[in-house]
């Protein structure tokens, strides 16, 4: 099937969001790197913050063979508004239940879309999806993991996480925010489309997460937090890119 | 007072620099596990260092980031230290070989010049 | 990233100390070393050696997790990609340092907790450059090339020790460190080459970080009977002047091969005798800093605290009641 203009109009809609997505988070997690629990899990953590921006680039590469600006100029010279995260992402890093609370929705949301994109028909971006398969399956193990100990973990810990989860829950709804070109993705078997995705991940995170013994919120109650593919966003997201882009707006032209 | 950081990660934490926080308590950064990875397959495993962690499932995670993370591993093997058994370095004795010990050494083993002997031997007749 | 051991002489006579030591093993102990072989970890050992490798390990542990902090400052900053990568790589590397360091001295049986809370207590030492603050990007970009540099130096020095598992640990650091260098030095070299602003920026930083620099090695040497016994056991493998000159040797031509200038006028090679000639960096200065006083030495410790505080439930939670403690093997 020919791609249309619509088709390449969705496909970088898809590819914005996906590279905004993991640069936040991986900038987000990131800053926990030297100030985490213990030693062992500081670099774990930190590994996977690392594995999160180099997909990111990756992704912006792509969208540079797509006509956009490089990679650099495209994350460190736009604002807020001009971002297609979702504000699950932008959030400050708070403590660690909120933080593992999020590396676990937004992991496992990743390795699903890593999985459907893996049969797109657009070959550049099937083959990012293969290249990072093995490192997204070290972070939803690394999720999963910890998810299980810190439910099991005592009374402090499981209450923690359960409150993280209740007030994560809509946020991490707000990752599957449908694109403007759903239909036209599905139809040329680019990607297939945020519904079939939640459902998904849904099917996956639910069940997981009862099984590690806590209450999963029901999606029907939950308001899901739109706006972030459409450039609305927390007030927390341009502080972090003012934060971001302090020395590379020194001088953008600059070779740093 | 409140720490005036340049990071600003530290700077929002707004710490106050005479904080106090109670000792940390013996083993409450677990116990260890000693690790051995296999660089590729077909070779051994190798010790290559420890970590601590509560169980073994986690002491897998750490260890493939603190000693894997610039690839090259096929396999780990996570032991509890107090899982292994240990010989001690005064006994390094018991490894020394002694040279009446020749009956090991492929090398000891010299069969040409009865070979040749007897091959004269009985060419002869 | 390490300086050099800030060895206290504790006034003893070195009679004093070797004094109700077995002559016989001690006599066994020593000609093991003197023969190039390692000490390992349960073997018979002098007090004073447990005592000083201790101190020196956990001191070198300390400084790593501590040296997360200073170009930590600039995590969240730095500059495209390419940058944000490394730097991050960069200060996840001085964290795993920590780990395999407090390791190694936990095999001389002084437990993680126990170095953490003598760190958080001020009690332990660390490198005094880590109390210096980072101010500008290039200061990151100086501290990854020049302390990782001069820590090289001493690392590569004491990875010929006598210690087994001190030995094993630098091995594994001096590989990731060489990647800090190549990273700093990159790192430098586009900000001298750069525009005049990114110029200017990395001249101000070698100018704020050249003392610290100095004082990295440490003290020159006193002739001790005391350190003479430390470079017999490979304790110290090298004196600090000796350190500073080979660092000297190595980098100030680099620096100045970038168009860069050292703030001292009298920083020079003597030809004749091959010696680094400078002015002394002011040792009151470094007593101040590390007795407490230098500019960040609060911050460092209250962040440590932190740190601890903010993961203990974490900890508690993970916490295996039913766990087998033993003391590491290697």
């Amino acid at each position: 099937m020919e791609f249309t203009e619509k088709h390449v109009e969705g496909l970088k809609e898809l590819l914005y969001k996906m590279a905004d997505d993991l640069l936040i988070i991986g900038h987000r997690n990131s800053e926990w790197t030297g100030l985490g629990p213990m030693l062992e899990e500081d670099i774990a953590f930190s590994s996977m913050a690392q594995d999160k921006v180099g997909q990111s680039l990756a992704l912006f590469e792509l969208l540079h063979e797509l006509g956009e600006s490089d990679p650099d100029t495209v994350a460190f010279t736009r604002n807020d508004n001009q971002f297609h995260c979702s504000q699950l992402v932008e959030l400050p890093i708070g403590e660690y239940d909120f933080s593992m609370v999020r590396h676990f929705f937004f992991d496992h949301a990743e390795a699903i879309r890593f999985e459907m994109l893996a049969d797109s028909v657009f070959e550049p971006l099937s083959m990012v999806a293969r290249k990072f398969k093995g490192e997204i399956k070290y972070h939803t193990m690394h999720a999963d993991i910890f998810m299980k100990k810190l439910a099991a973990g005592g009374e402090e810990s499981f209450s923690r996480m359960q409150n993280s989860i209740n007030e994560t829950f809509g946020l991490a709804l707000g990752m599957f925010e449908p694109g403007n070109f759903e239909a036209k993705l599905i139809e040329a078997g680019i990607f297939g489309g945020e519904a079939e995705l939640q459902q998904r991940w849904l099917d996956k995170v639910v069940p997981l997460l009862e099984s590690f013994g806590y209450v999963v919120p029901k999606v029907e109650n939950t308001e899901a937090a739109f706006g972030g593919r459409h450039g609305v966003h927390t007030p927390h997201l341009q502080p972090l890119l003012d934060e971001m882009t302090e020395v590379f707006s020194i001088d953008p032209g600059a070779d740093w | 007072m409140i720490v005036k950081s340049l990071d600003p990660r530290i700077e929002r934490a707004a710490l106050d620099d005479e904080s106090k926080i109670g000792e940390l308590n013996v083993h409450e950064h677990f116990e260890t596990y000693e690790v051995f990875q296999q660089v590729k397959r077909g070779t051994h495993h190798q010790h290559v260092g420890n970590v601590h962690a509560p169980n073994a499932e986690m002491a897998m995670l750490f260890a493939k980031e603190q000693y894997c993370r610039r690839g090259a591993a096929v396999n780990l093997w996570v032991v509890a230290t107090s899982n292994v058994f240990v010989t001690e370095y005064v006994d390094a004795d018991i490894f020394e070989t002694t040279e009446d010990k020749l009956y090991r050494d492929p090398n000891s083993y010299k069969v040409m010049d009865r070979i040749n002997a007897f091959k004269a031997r009985t060419s002869k007749v | 990233m390490y300086g050099n051991a800030y060895i206290e002489n504790d006034g003893n006579k070195v009679n004093s100390i070797l004094a109700d030591e077995d002559p016989i093993k001690l006599a066994e102990f020593e000609a093991r070393i003197a023969a190039g072989d390692k000490i390992e970890p349960k073997d018979w050992m002098p007090k004073e050696y447990r005592k000083q490798l201790v101190r020196m390990i956990e001191q070198h542990a300390h400084s790593e997790i501590i040296g997360s902090l200073p170009e930590g400052t600039w995590i969240t900053r730095a500059p495209g990609f390419r940058r944000k990568l490394a730097l991050m790589a960069k200060v996840q590397d001085e964290v795993g340092h920590a780990q395999l360091l407090y390791s190694a001295a936990e095999t001389l049986g002084k437990s993680r907790e126990d170095m953490t809370n003598d760190l958080i207590n001020g009690k332990s030492k660390y490198s005094n450059v880590f109390n210096y603050p980072a101010p500008t990007w290039a200061d990151s970009a100086v501290i990854a090339w020049l302390i990782d540099a001069g820590a090289i130096v001493n690392q590569l020095a004491n990875s010929k020790g006598s210690y087994g598992p001190y030995c094993r640990a630098l091995d594994r650091i001096c590989a990731e460190e060489s990647f800090h260098l190549k990273y700093g030095h990159d790192n430098v070299v586009f900000l001298a080459t750069g525009t005049p602003v990114q110029r200017a920026m990395v001249q101000e930083a070698l100018n704020r970080w050249w003392e610290p620099i100095m004082h990295f090695f440490g003290p020159p040497d006193k002739a001790s009977q005391h350190s003479e016994i430390l470079m017999r056991w490979k304790v110290k493998m090298g004196s600090n002047d000796s350190m500073r000159q080979t660092f000297l040797n190595m980098y100030v031509p680099k620096i100045w091969d970038l168009g860069l200038t050292l703030p001292d006028p009298n920083l020079r090679k003597n030809e004749e005798t091959g010696q680094w000639e400078y002015t002394e960096p002011n040792w009151e200065t470094f007593k101040q800093v590390i007795n407490g006083n230098g500019p960040c030495n609060k911050e460092r410790l209250a962040v440590r605290r932190m740190a601890e505080e903010n993961g203990r439930w974490v900890r508690k939670a993970l916490m295996n009641k039913d766990a087998v403690y033993a003391t590491p093997l290697a």
